[in-house]
């Protein structure tokens, strides 16, 4: 926790802590190089976070306030001779915009049964801002005897700014293009049933784990296969997809893609049923027929199959999950990756991971960390200090004005200053929604399903939307809502990409007369940039740094595995990727005698010193004693 | 992290965090309880995310302890949810012959008690470790001042401890024990967490090679 000085030397420095970067750290340290890994925010895994629901009305605030970039100081006093000094970027203003929150759900129960519990809403410093917020929101519309309670509690957590919040915390942006749709205001809707109010979301905030990016693994992905390669998966717990549906003709409809969904299902009929394992049967070696469609759309080839429409759908869009312009053969890979995926875990190609996907660049962050990286939160790179004659990053100073040697350097997209990106293409966004419902799109006898919806394009020139709805036993909401993630490339902004699918699909003041829908209790849009265009290298920048894109439209995760392993073994390409870590019940330690000389104090300290000696013998004996299990 | 039972035998699995300062003695407390060792000469902790201790609590009653040892390299106190999560109990070290390291205290237990709870929203029982005892005699002047001070931040108690003489450390352990399974014992499971999985290299040998449709 002290504030000291870090090392002044490590083999590899990583700017940001997205997947790719957390990858790639615990790949070096897991092999005995030195890493430092630093992130300039608050929290790991940069655009690849998830927040509790406190901690991202803080992410919306700061990304609705725009960035304050710290003032460029001057180190050119740490300039040595034949150096030269590029700065990188210090703000993030650039990746997420047109952020828009909608509260649907009233301020207050009607009758709040207890007191709000201040131990409760004891969250980290980030986050206080925003309970202070509610809390403000409470004590302005209760009528109750608490109000007083609560607004001494306000004024002794909060302290100053009470006058100057609106009393809610939702709202249009400032610097949002569209106008305030009317609906967008508290309270506008006459709760039928009791439905569960922004106080008590705030309240059990805690239980939520909101992801920024909405991907699933394929069970036999690229991830998949390195969490368990590694070992790395000890760190996670995952639940199964339990069903894909699709939203058709107005209605949501369960896709049938395993054996016993397709022989369980009540929507085909028995000729359907027959063509469809037909298909599927078929489709898993390539054949002379196929090959005949290359070049030609995948729609053409299905249609030609007389799938007839039903199953012509469910192949295109919930299994391939690919567009009507697709080639054939793009169409093919994408629908036999789907059924090599399936039945490896469950009835669908997909894992999940509990708690969300903000887990996932932590895990790899803490076998970093675990193999001897060092960490350090709300720390950035400034500068980084190059060779003239050989064009290589010999050193960074950080955050602190400290100068660190470094012999490879990588980092985050957006660290990367305007001028020195080589972009070919032009930057691709992500339109994201993230609703809080109180049901679910297709309510059925168990209420913990884990569901990813097809929403194929509503008209033409409109994205086709990909949804994932979870449940409470995921560990992303509290018990009695759903979390549901919307994403699609962006054509507009994320509210007129993807509040026409919530208003068809979900009851919303703007659509109330969908009663059977779920209802959406709190809503936030906002875009993502897409970098992942971009190269690892190629920039105008050392040969020793690489850089690493944010994250991608693609529902697995391959990316960002394949950029990690690139870079590893651009550096490394003698080392292994990622090696399995040893079972912590497996390790065996030597009880060596104690040397005479040495006090406890003494060699306490030794702690501090990072690349020792017996260091690396613990670390040798550690390997040796993995070799002996390889099979564990 | 609470196992079910089977039949007469209870079997529970906690995680327990160890945290504290940097070389107050976490490494050596773990390997003294779990192993029975202690050596002079551990470094950072490297390759090492756990130790497992096996207890026979009583007849019926079998808990598997992980003690969660900071990577010693998380020293900027930035670990990572992976670390915190569906932890059930934790120990706080300082080192009694260096005062700064009781100074950081209430700041590790304020970390810990935002960054985990319980299933019903209580901080996670905890205990204080004063690490280091043998090599300073004079601490019991101050008990007092301790068990206020253990009240004030929320500690459930206290306990002189030495990893090199092997002092407490057992007692500590299951003091604290003793405290996770009453809270265990007093809350409704939140929920039968059976449907989770877990990806290791046994589920993929164990794979059936039957394919799909």
């Amino acid at each position: 926790m002290a504030a000291e000085d870090l090392p002044s030397e490590f083999d590899v420095v990583i700017l940001g802590t997205g997947l790719a970067e957390s990858v790639v750290a615990a790949a070096f340290s897991r092999v005995g190089q030195r890493v430092l890994h630093v992130d300039r925010r608050s929290y790991y895994a940069a655009n690849w976070a998830s927040f509790t629901f406190n901690g991202l009305l803080t992410w919306i605030q700061e990304n609705q306030e725009g960035s304050h970039p710290e003032e460029a100081q001057d180190w050119s006093s740490l300039v040595e001779e034949g150096e030269e000094l590029i700065r990188l970027s210090n703000s993030d203003s650039t990746s997420i915009s047109n952020v828009q929150v909608f509260t649907y759900t009233s301020e207050e129960d009607e009758e709040e049964e207890e007191a709000p519990n201040t131990t409760e809403e004891e969250t980290g410093g980030a986050e206080g801002d925003a309970v202070k917020e509610a809390s403000e929101t409470e004590s302005a519309d209760s009528k109750e005897e608490e109000t007083e309670e609560k607004q001494e509690e306000t004024a002794e957590g909060g302290g100053g700014g009470e006058e100057e919040q609106a009393p809610s915390t939702e709202g249009e942006e400032p610097e949002a293009d569209q106008p305030a749709p009317s609906a967008a205001q508290s309270q506008s809707e006459p709760a039928k049933k009791k439905k569960i109010s922004y106080t008590k979301l705030v309240k059990e905030g805690r239980r939520f784990n909101i992801d920024l990016v909405s991907k699933l693994m394929y069970s036999r992905g690229s991830l998949v296969d390195l969490l368990i390669k590694s070992n790395v998966s000890r760190y996670a717990e995952f639940k199964n997809v339990t069903r894909i549906l699709t939203y058709r003709n107005g209605q949501v409809e369960q896709v049938p893609c395993s054996r016993a969904d397709v022989f369980a299902s009540r929507q085909l009929s028995v000729v359907e049923k027959r063509k469809l394992m037909r298909f599927l049967t078929s489709c898993v070696e390539e054949t002379e027929e196929q090959r005949a469609y290359n070049g030609r759309p995948y729609l053409e080839f299905l249609r030609d199959q007389q799938l007839g429409d039903n199953l012509q759908h469910f192949l295109l869009h919930s299994i391939a999950m690919v567009t009507e312009d697709t080639p054939t053969e793009e169409g093919l890979a994408s629908t036999r990756n789907f059924l090599r995926c399936l039945g490896r875990y469950g009835n669908t190609p997909f894992l999940f991971p509990v708690y969300g996907l903000g887990e996932i660049p932590q895990c790899f962050c803490r076998m970093c960390a675990v193999f001897g990286g060092i960490y350090c939160l709300r720390h950035s790179v400034t500068c980084l200090l190059v060779d003239k004659e050989s064009n290589r990053c010999k050193a960074v100073i950080d955050s602190r004005g400290q100068r660190i040697t470094c012999s490879h350097f990588v980092m985050e997209d957006s660290y990367v200053g305007v001028d020195r990106k080589k972009v070919d293409t032009p930057t691709r966004f992500l339109s994201r929604a993230v609703l809080i419902t109180d049901s679910s799109v297709l309510p059925s006898d168990s209420d913990q399903q884990v569901s990813l919806v097809t929403v194929p394009p509503i008209a033409a020139g409109r994205p086709a939307v990909r949804m994932v709805e979870l449940c409470s036993s995921s560990m992303t909401c509290m018990p009695g809502t759903y979390l549901v993630h919307l994403t699609c490339q962006s054509v507009g902004s994320a509210h007129e990409d993807l509040s026409p699918v919530v208003n068809s699909m979900f009851r919303t003041p703007e659509s109330p007369d969908q009663e059977t829908r779920p209802s959406v209790l709190w809503c936030l849009y906002f875009n993502m940039a897409d970098s992942s265009g971009l190269e690892v290298q190629g920039h105008d920048l050392p040969s020793n740094v690489y850089v690493c894109s944010g994250p991608d439209a693609a529902l697995g995760h391959d990316h960002a595995v394949k950029q990690a392993e690139f870079i590893f073994q651009k550096i490394l390409p003698e080392e292994d990727f990622c090696p399995p870590a040893p079972n912590p019940e497996d390790i065996i330690y030597d009880g060596d005698n104690p040397s005479p000389t040495a006090t406890e104090g003494e060699a306490e300290e030794g702690e501090g010193e990072t690349k020792e000696e017996k260091e690396v013998q613990e670390q040798e004996e550690v390997q040796e004693e993995q070799s002996l299990h390889p099979e564990e | 992290m609470a196992g079910g039972s089977v039949s007469e035998c209870k079997e529970y699995l906690f995680k327990v965090l160890v945290i504290g300062e940097l070389g107050v003695g976490k490494t050596s407390i773990i390997k003294r309880y779990v192993h029975q060792l202690f050596s002079q000469h551990y470094r950072a902790t490297i390759g090492v995310d756990f130790a497992l201790k096996v207890i026979n609590w009583d007849s019926k009653t079998l808990v598997r302890l992980q003690l969660w040892d900071i990577a010693g390299q998380e020293r900027f106190g930035n670990m990572t949810r992976v670390y915190y999560k569906e932890a059930v109990g934790a120990f706080v070290v300082f080192d009694v012959t260096r005062g700064s390291t009781f100074e950081a205290v209430a700041k590790w237990k304020h970390d810990l008690d935002s960054k985990v709870k319980l299933a019903n929203g209580n901080p996670i029982p905890s205990v204080l470790l004063a690490n280091k005892c043998d090599q300073k005699k004079d601490i019991s002047n101050s008990t007092a001042l301790m068990d206020n001070f253990c009240r004030e931040t929320g500690f459930l108690g206290w306990f002189e401890t030495s990893a090199k003489e092997n002092i407490n450390v057992d007692e500590a352990a299951c003091f604290l024990v003793e405290n996770i399974l009453a809270n265990d014992k007093g809350l409704p499971y939140e929920e039968s967490n059976g449907d989770r999985i877990k990806l290791d290299q046994e589920t993929v040998a164990a794979e059936s090679k039957s394919g799909c449709c």
